[in-house]
């Protein structure tokens, strides 16, 4: 668990979801409100109609919400196996540098 | 370790710990939606003026539910399925370590190149250093080397036991007769606490494991002086 400093905090969106530590959560919940607001007041000026525009809006959270979450989650997961196999290569670097194995070394001959 | 009041998992420190974060964080993010949904529809519903008696189906609406359910299903079931193959994999491990459940502790065997077998007991709350960890903490650690493919053959002398340690995502029933096996990385050097979990007898609460990951010259000089000290 990490402490920064004073009381921190966390934010438990319906009390499951710790929007401050997970990757992601917080983008989000923050395009899916600006979707369900753009949703929601478009249809109404178009319409005028209270009740419909409110169920739009709830519709424009949900899908923008699992868009960007989608998105960025796929995203992210490509960062981290970027990291995970830049680890790895700079480990095997520094354990076989020149050796034999050194992934850097290149390649003379038929050896 | 766990602290007080907490409800969500521990930090990981292995990399199937890490997915298996990740994978909850997905699936906790689709409920989450699902139930702004669902509680959305009930409010709508509970103050709605309108009744409608005479509509006797829907083609769309019935669509709609039927192939959106399964789409959500597969967008869980596919990284679900992912991780549940990565943890199986064969991973090659450098070093076999048995935990054997006894009532009411367990014992290590390090078995590669030695004979080395210790009992780890809890430690009592009269005995606590300042610091320690009430219940959690052991006479001996299980000490294993970071960032190296650890298996764990678990076993029984008893009854059931069960070896869990979550921040390595690792649980492993301890069958008395059977020997089950499971495997860790240690992505990083710390102590992590787990604790019997499977229903052995009156002091089931009281046999925890703690794991220390230590760097690799840190393990053989443990395991030097654990041999001497035999």
């Amino acid at each position: 668990m990490t402490e920064e400093g004073g009381k921190n905090q966390d934010m438990k969106v319906m009390g499951i979801l710790d929007i401050q530590n997970t990757p992601c959560a917080r983008e989000s919940i923050l395009h899916g409100a600006g979707g369900s607001l753009v949703a929601g007041l478009v249809h109404f000026l178009a319409t005028s109609r209270v009740k419909r525009s409110f169920d739009v809006g709830v519709a424009g959270f949900i899908l923008t919400t699992l868009g960007s979450w989608f998105y960025c989650r796929y995203n992210n997961a490509k960062l981290r196996i970027q990291q995970r196999i830049i680890q790895d290569s700079i480990k095997n670097k520094v354990i076989y540098e020149g050796t034999n194995l050194d992934p850097t070394r290149k390649k003379t001959g038929d050896q | 370790m766990a602290h007080p009041t907490q409800l969500g998992f521990q930090d990981a420190a292995s990399p199937v710990m890490e997915e298996l974060l990740h994978f909850h964080d997905h699936a906790l993010m689709i409920v989450l939606l699902i139930s702004t949904l669902v509680l959305y529809i009930i409010t709508a519903m509970v103050s709605t003026k309108l009744t409608n008696k005479y509509i006797l189906d829907s083609q769309e609406i019935e669509i709609v539910w039927t192939i959106l359910p399964a789409v959500i299903l597969v967008l869980i079931a596919l990284p679900s399925l992912r991780i549940l193959y990565l943890m199986d994999e064969i991973n090659d491990p450098h070093l076999t370590i048995k935990a054997m459940g006894h009532q009411w502790y367990w014992s290590y065997e390090y078995t590669d190149y030695e004979n080395l077998g210790f009992d780890s007991y809890m430690v009592p709350t009269q005995d606590l250093a300042p610091g320690q960890f009430r219940l959690l903490e052991t006479d001996h650690r299980m000490i294993v080397p970071m960032e190296s493919p650890v298996r764990v053959l678990v076993s029984a002398e008893d009854v059931l036991h069960s070896w869990a340690v979550p921040s390595l995502g690792v649980k492993m029933d301890a069958v008395p007769g059977r020997l089950n096996q499971t495997a860790f990385i240690a992505s990083r050097p710390g102590v992590f606490y787990g604790q019997c979990s499977e229903i052995c007898g009156a002091n089931h609460s009281f046999m925890p494991i703690v794991v220390e990951a230590v760097p690799l010259e840190h393990f053989e000089n443990w395991s030097s002086l654990m041999l001497e000290d035999a």
